[in-house]
């Protein structure tokens, strides 16, 4: 039998609102996006699973510190520009990668221990990322990406180098957390190809792709200048 | 943040399996809701959440999970018992796209 249970939930406050698309001044290839799960991407899906190991630091601090440093943690060839408001779900972040790439996220859920972010449309990648830290004879940092290419070209790019590229980026994010609380530590990387399948049903993503995008907007600087001028 | 334990009970019904799950569904129930599904035979999976008050962002991963592996076997996974709030919670993640949500077990049985 079931009954309705009407009290509060206790995680209201760590889930993002439900919204049809990201605010319009969410920033290039961002803004006015929708957000996507792994079904609305194009390529295989995986599960990859990065972690660290980080003893003598309590998960709460972990987390703590890595929300408060997401940024400083990446890779010199991306950029992260954290919310104004920090870490908070509903709150969107904006990417630039290899300097000309122009992406984003949106924070899905925080909590003490976790919090995941979600992708946009044109993104490299549709899907989420969770980011959580928990004790296993000793403390561990961990990322995990259920994810799909979004588009047919990115999927093209990740058989032929993106794919290693992530592998190796949130590798040296954990790597950089580790040190942050003077630990050297090897991370461990699990993949798991959940569905080997294409979703061609999507391969009109290709439209949003944040390359593309990102490219167009860089053609067009001249012309947005002209005009303020 | 102290939660209650997951537990989950396989129970054989009208040509599926009812994974019942109560409890808090986070990291720590991945272990237990995997070896239920491991062990739950053939046929349709519906997923009860009538007695979970909890999920957070690693238990929508460990979903997912099981999602995966139903997907990678042709293998259909119905919900239901889901607050009105983790069903937004599934629109928002768009996990509801992997699997058909219904209000109750009874259509959730008789759904095709």
């Amino acid at each position: 039998m079931t009954e309705e249970r009407t009290d509060e939930p206790r995680d209201r406050n760590n889930w993002a609102p439900n919204i049809e698309r990201l605010r319009a001044d969410g920033g290039v290839n961002v803004g006015g996006r929708r957000l996507t799960g792994p079904q609305q991407g194009f390529g295989p899906m995986w599960q990859k699973t990065y972690t660290v190991r980080i003893p003598g630091v309590e998960p709460e601090r972990v987390i703590s510190e890595w929300k408060a440093n997401y940024g400083s943690f990446w890779p010199s060839h991306s950029r992260f520009n954290a919310p104004v408001a920090g870490i908070k779900p509903g709150e969107v972040g904006n990417i630039t990668s290899m300097q000309v790439m122009s992406t984003g996220i949106m924070v899905l859920y925080t909590d003490e221990t976790s919090f995941s972010f979600m992708t946009p449309e044109g993104h490299p990648f549709a899907g989420w990322i969770t980011f959580s830290s928990y004790d296993d004879d000793g403390t561990v940092g961990q990322v995990q990406l259920v994810i799909r290419p979004s588009d047919p070209l990115w999927d093209v790019a990740f058989l032929f180098g993106a794919a290693k590229g992530e592998d190796l980026m949130w590798q040296h994010t954990l790597r950089a957390l580790a040190a942050h609380f003077g630990v050297e530590a090897k991370p461990e990387t699990t993949l798991v190809k959940v569905d080997k399948k294409r979703l061609w049903k999507n391969a009109g993503n290709i439209t949003k792709n944040a390359a593309i995008g990102s490219a167009i907007n860089v053609a067009k600087a001249p012309v947005r200048m002209l005009r303020r001028a | 943040m102290p939660g209650t334990p997951f537990a989950v009970r396989v129970d054989h019904t009208d040509g599926a399996v009812a994974l019942r799950m109560s409890g808090d569904v986070n990291r720590t129930a991945q272990e237990t809701l995997a070896h239920a599904y491991d062990s739950a035979g053939d046929g349709p999976v519906l997923l009860d959440f009538s007695d979970v008050d909890y999920i957070n962002s690693t238990g929508i991963a460990v979903i997912v999970g099981v999602l995966a592996k139903a997907r990678a076997t042709g293998r259909q996974v119905r919900a239901f018992g889901l607050t009105d709030h983790y069903r937004e919670i599934f629109q928002i993640t768009r996990i509801a796209d992997f699997m058909a949500i219904f209000e109750d077990e009874t259509t959730a049985v008789t759904a095709s």
